[in-house]
């Protein structure tokens, strides 16, 4: 596999969208919402953990969790805020856009935030969307912004503002997008760098139209505001950088009108070690030999014929330098340099070829170098990869947006495809819980039925019963003696032992006083037990209702144990959870593969079709060496057969 | 033959002239553009599956590892910066070490940013437990700095959370640690 990535979803980047947008949302002076300095809600914290160390797709999976949970309290609208910012950090940008029109409402002023928050997330949507070439939604996002807030809030931030959505004017064919620009244009100082972008871009703009009289204008003025503001506090590398490639647009205007002198000033003026310098020694060769100095363009061409890195431009230099070698009258040295021009395309066509047959993923890949760190590939703010060409002839495509969207694309796929691989192992693993977690309900079962064993439950049952039934039969006997209380059981008892003794003494007056007294007790007891059966009865009953309430109490409890002990419900639940997920993430898997396999081929598509480009110009510059050579022969035979005509 | 040389020249211009409207003007053809779309797409939505299934996943992996009447989470949390430069982190549960960390500068920044990190999650019985959290770094003067808070606790029939707290305290200069149990 080419791209290889070893963590899954660890794209690391210093600076990400959603940490610009954070950082300013931290720190809002006169802002309502709770600061966030300390989390009210432990998943919110454990989401920031992840966020602020740049782990996406974990500080969303939180923040996902969280929502499925129950949600985050306490922190206002500022998690849906952090989750769409993360979003748009990982090039959900639909989602976020989603997310960002729910919250904020289609007017922006939905929510609860600050305006410079709500400023912020409109502005960085609509600049994502800008930069993935959705103009439409750039315009729409970007418009949704208070300039006035984000001006007073963030200087820098409305100086871009202005330019996105002057450049997003400009790509409009409205009418009223024309006036919209020039007041846009009005609101930046000549000497800010988003006007000098402005202004390069208003120019090729212009050329693009067909208007080159104004294209030159804006250029000229250009290369005049950054000369005269060279001590400007912007950082100098970016001025000159854009100084020069307005020079060189300049230039080729110049050239493309076959104004040769002017071009010659322009370009002279351009440094050697500037980003360009290159460029502007070829387009130099070319003037120079328009000029009439082809011994000057000899020069420029040499210079960079010796260069050893070969970039798909600089094709067009063996074939110049043969040219302007011809120009000057030397049919000798033109021939050989037309022939070594036309071996080199010749070969360089045949090298395309090999590479377009065996162009691969692999091969493709073998041919960039990815910049990396112990997490993983490292991207810019706008989740590109950060990779240099190890082959400069692909140094053009990779600059491509398109070309960038797509190897982004195709890492982010196989960081899913490598999330679906890690996921899927462990489902074994959940297996194996599950498995253990039924094994020590068992064991906790077994535990039970042993405790409640000892608890002789049928036995306390059948005890229970007979009660109730013997209170029943003297219920129905209205058996008062049965509901007598311990103290009237004791009596009756004392009574019984009496009357016994009575019995066995002789029935004569030295026993009838006694006998005179317990027939008076006796009669006492009876009426006593007599006047308090109600009371005792209903004792009785009070007793044998809360006995019932006791039992039944036990009983549900049984039951419920019994139930617990019989239901596997929640291990069901759970083993449907792991088979539902399962298949979900194979799902997943092929779905992954099917978007790998088409994200590889949009990427493989792009290559070969510069390959083609590159080869088709080759072609073209073959058949005119091969030509030339054919015509510089046939004049030297000629030239042979007839010495007197003039040598070089 | 001449004409073919003089072809040549201007097709370099015009190849100039290329270049000057390529930066801005690069375009695929429109069948690869709608391609291209396609695929943001889809990969778009197939990331929003990626974080609903990842989600899915680590509920359920808490379900079967951490259930809800067992649960003990134990979390951290930095409000410091000025008097205490994290290092590491220790965790006693019940006299048994559960937990340890280091912490890389990232994580640290992370910490001290508002963010918490679940430094440990496991079951516990319900009753009494204790808890220990040990916590070291640079303290003030650039002093290695070495601090332990515990904490008896309750542990009921529901999730327990504790949060150990690194704070900055104004009033002596100091770091102070702390665990709070979160209701």
């Amino acid at each position: 596999m080419g791209l290889t990535v070893i963590k899954p979803f660890r794209t690391r980047s210093v600076l990400f969208t959603g940490a610009l947008l954070w950082l300013t949302m931290v720190a809002p002076a006169q802002a309502d919402e709770p600061g966030p300095e300390r989390a009210k809600d432990l998943r919110y914290g454990w989401a920031l953990y992840e966020y602020h160390q740049g782990n996406v797709f974990e500080a969303l999976t939180q923040l996902a969790v969280a929502r499925e949970q129950g949600g985050i309290e306490g922190h206002g609208d500022h998690p849906a805020l952090v989750e769409g910012g993360l979003m748009l950090s990982w090039g959900m940008t639909r989602e976020a856009s989603k997310l960002f029109t729910e919250l904020l409402g289609s007017d922006g002023a939905g929510s609860t935030l600050s305006p410079e928050v709500r400023n912020q997330a409109w502005f960085y949507l609509g600049k994502v969307f800008f930069l993935e070439g959705n103009r439409e939604l750039a315009g729409e996002n970007l418009e949704r912004v208070d300039g006035e807030i984000l001006a007073e809030a963030n200087h820098d931030l409305f100086r871009e503002w202005v330019y996105l959505r002057a450049r997003v004017a400009m790509m409009s064919s409205r009418i009223e997008d024309v006036s919209k620009l020039t007041s846009l244009k009005e609101q930046l100082e000549d000497t800010d760098i988003w006007s000098l972008y402005l202004q390069y871009n208003s120019a090729v703009a212009a050329l693009d139209a067909g208007d080159v009289a104004t294209a030159e204008a804006e250029l000229q003025t250009l290369i005049a505001i950054i000369q005269q503001s060279a001590d400007s506090a912007e950082p100098e590398a970016e001025r000159e950088g854009l100084l020069d490639r307005a020079r060189l647009s300049l230039a080729r205007l110049y050239l493309r009108d076959g104004r040769f002198d002017a071009a010659l000033e322009i370009l002279g003026d351009m440094p050697l070690n500037g980003v360009f310098a290159d460029q502007a020694l070829f387009d130099y060769a070319i003037a120079a030999a328009g000029q009439g100095r082809p011994d000057r363009a000899l020069d420029a061409l040499d210079t960079l014929s010796s260069r050893d890195l070969f970039l798909p431009w600089r094709q067009q230099v063996p074939f110049a330098r043969a040219y302007v070698l011809e120009q000057m009258n030397k049919p000798q040295r033109a021939l050989p340099a037309f022939r070594q021009a036309a071996d080199l395309y010749q070969a360089r066509i045949e090298e395309l070829d090999i590479i377009r047959n065996r162009l691969t993923e692999e091969s493709l890949m073998a041919q960039l170098d990815f910049t990396r760190d112990s997490d993983g590939i490292l991207t810019d703010s706008y989740g590109r990869l950060r990779v240099q060409p190890s082959d400069f002839g692909m140094a053009e495509v990779l600059a491509s947006e398109t070309f960038q969207q797509a190897l982004a694309e195709l890492n982010e796929l196989y960081q899913m495809q490598s999330f679906i691989a890690e996921r899927q192992s462990r489902f074994e693993s959940f297996r194996i819980m599950l498995e253990t977690r039924e094994q020590q309900r068992q064991v906790r079962i077994a535990e039970t039925r042993r405790a409640l064993e000892s608890q002789l439950a049928n036995q306390w049952q059948t005890l229970h019963e007979e009660f109730r039934e013997t209170i029943a039969t003297a219920l129905a006997e209205e058996d008062a003696q049965f509901f007598m209380t311990a103290e009237q059981k004791a009596l009756r008892d004392k009574l019984n032992e009496v009357e016994e003794t009575l019995a066995g003494l002789p029935d004569d007056a030295t026993t009838a006083r006694q006998r005179e007294t317990y027939r008076r007790m006796r009669a006492y007891f009876d009426w006593w037990i007599a006047d308090d059966y109600g009371l005792n009865r209903w004792a009785a009953q009070k007793q044998l209702r809360e006995l019932d309430r006791e039992m039944q109490h036990f009983q549900a409890q049984r039951q419920r144990v019994e139930t617990l002990m019989s239901d596997d419900g929640r291990h069901a639940e759970l083993a449907r959870r792991i088979s539902a997920s399962e298949r979900e993430l194979a799902t997943l898997g092929q779905e992954v593969a099917v978007a790998l396999s088409n994200a590889r081929r949009i990427l493989l598509s792009q290559v070969d079709s510069m390959l083609v480009a590159q080869q088709e110009e080759l072609n073209g510059y073959l058949v005119a060496s091969r030509h030339a050579q054919a015509r510089l022969a046939d004049q030297l035979f000629r030239r042979s057969q007839n010495p007197g005509a003039g040598d070089e | 033959m001449a004409t073919c040389l003089n072809s040549r020249f201007p097709a370099l211009l015009a190849a100039l002239t290329l270049a000057l409207t390529a930066p801005a003007f690069a375009q695929s053809n429109p069948g690869e553009e709608k391609d291209e779309t396609a695929v943001a797409e889809q990969v778009e939505a197939l990331k929003k599956k990626v974080i609903r299934l990842n989600r899915d996943l680590f509920i359920l992996e808490e379900d079967l590892l951490f259930p809800a009447n067992t649960q003990v989470a134990v979390f951290l949390s930095v409000d410091a910066g000025k008097f205490l430069k994290l290092d590491a982190v220790k965790l006693k549960v019940d006299d048994e070490i559960v937990a340890s960390h280091l912490y890389t500068e990232r994580q640290a920044k992370a910490l001290e940013r508002g963010g918490m990190q679940r430094l440990y999650v496991g079951n516990l019985k319900t009753g009494a437990h204790q808890v220990t959290a040990f916590v070291e770094g640079i303290g003030p003067d650039q002093r290695p700095y070495k601090q332990a808070a515990s904490l008896e606790f309750e542990k009921g029939t529901g999730t327990a959370a504790l949060e150990i707290r690194v704070e900055d305290r104004s009033s002596d200069y100091q770091p102070s640690v702390s665990i709070v149990e979160w209701e």
